[in-house]
């Protein structure tokens, strides 16, 4: 008699096929996706290019400053570079919408470029990256993040001692 | 309008409803193999409310999923078996592998990506990608087709 149970359960809850494409799909909250990248957080660490089994990062020089490239159509979704980036620059989206048709395919790439700036420090020419926050106690305020974009290698270690901070 | 004309045209009609899909294994590590069959198999997805059915030759196929890197040992066997699909056909790479070589990119074993020997027309990034992610690629491929027919 288990089977009239089943039966009206099913008839019940309807059918278990999900209606996409001709409605929303359900995507867990963790789901590994898209990448996305924010330069803005990008220390230039180039972490993330090391750990990138496949090679799908890759930085750049150029006369402008340093190009970040990542191409979505050799990522295998492994997590590992948004596992060691030090700020969270480079995170894995939920998004798994990429099918595209293959006149787009140049297009799924990101292409950034962390340019090169004056330190205000000593003037010499340096990469605008974000500071790295691994260490550094008290953090870094959104102020003090701005500041140190600005300087040189050099002038940064100098500020943070400034400051009281061991990095 | 005459009899030929009249049956040609109708059949393109109701060829356009229902492509038929088949499935090459380029040397896939079987991730997206376990994907596509997942896509057609389970009535959770169920490819087959797209009018598409999975069929065993490739002499009936309209849309043909590709999956894998192309390996160097079976290279000649998945052009041979890809020259029997009729024309037109769409073609759909599923996976990383065969779009840029994913995760064996640059294998000396490896001839990815697969569009230096196949006219590739959608591509599914994943690995693998989502049953969800396969479906849409292969609307994509039947809008695709029409378009061909
Ligand atoms: S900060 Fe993150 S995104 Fe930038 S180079 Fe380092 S690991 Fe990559
Ligand atoms: S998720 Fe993995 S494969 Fe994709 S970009 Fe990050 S490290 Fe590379
Ligand atoms: S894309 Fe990933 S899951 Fe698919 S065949 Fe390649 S390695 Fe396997």
């Amino acid at each position: 008699m288990n089977f009239i149970k089943t039966l009206i359960q099913n008839l019940v809850s309807g059918p278990s096929t999900v209606s996409y494409p001709f409605g929303p799909a359900w995507t867990p909250d963790n789901f590994r996706g898209r990448i996305d990248f924010k330069l803005a957080s990008c220390t230039a660490c180039r972490a993330c290019e090391q750990v990138c089994a496949p090679g799908a990062i890759r930085f750049d020089k150029t006369p402008e400053g340093l190009r970040f490239m990542m191409w979505h159509n050799t990522c295998v979704f492994c997590g590992l570079c948004e596992h060691y980036c030090p700020t969270d620059a480079i995170r894995q989206t939920t998004d798994w919408h990429m099918a595209h048709p293959v006149k787009d395919e140049f297009g799924m790439a990101i292409r950034e470029t962390i340019v090169y700036v004056n330190c205000t420090g000593c003037n010499a020419k340096t990469l605008s990256s974000a500071p790295n926050p691994v260490g550094v106690e008290p953090p870094f305020t959104p102020e003090e993040i701005e500041q140190q974009r600005n300087l040189c290698p050099a002038c940064r270690k100098k500020a943070l001692a400034e400051r009281g901070a061991v990095s | 309008m005459s009899l030929k004309q009249f049956i040609s045209d109708q059949s393109r009609r109701m060829a356009a409803r229902s492509p038929w899909i088949y499935r090459i294994n380029a040397g896939s590590c079987n991730g997206c193999d376990v994907e596509c069959a997942t896509t057609a198999l389970i009535p959770r997805y169920d490819v087959e409310r797209l009018g598409c059915q999975y069929c065993g030759s490739p002499r009936h196929a309209d849309i043909v999923l590709v999956t894998g890197p192309l390996t160097a040992r079976v290279k000649d066997s998945v052009l041979r078996v890809f020259d029997e699909v009729p024309d037109p056909k769409v073609t759909v790479a599923v996976g990383v592998c065969p779009i840029s070589g994913g995760i064996f990119r640059d294998g000396y074993a490896v001839l990815a990506p697969l569009s230096k020997y196949i006219p590739v027309d959608v591509n599914v990034p994943g690995c693998a990608p989502r049953p969800q992610a396969i479906i849409e690629g292969i609307a994509q491929a039947i809008e695709i087709w029409r378009q061909r027919l």
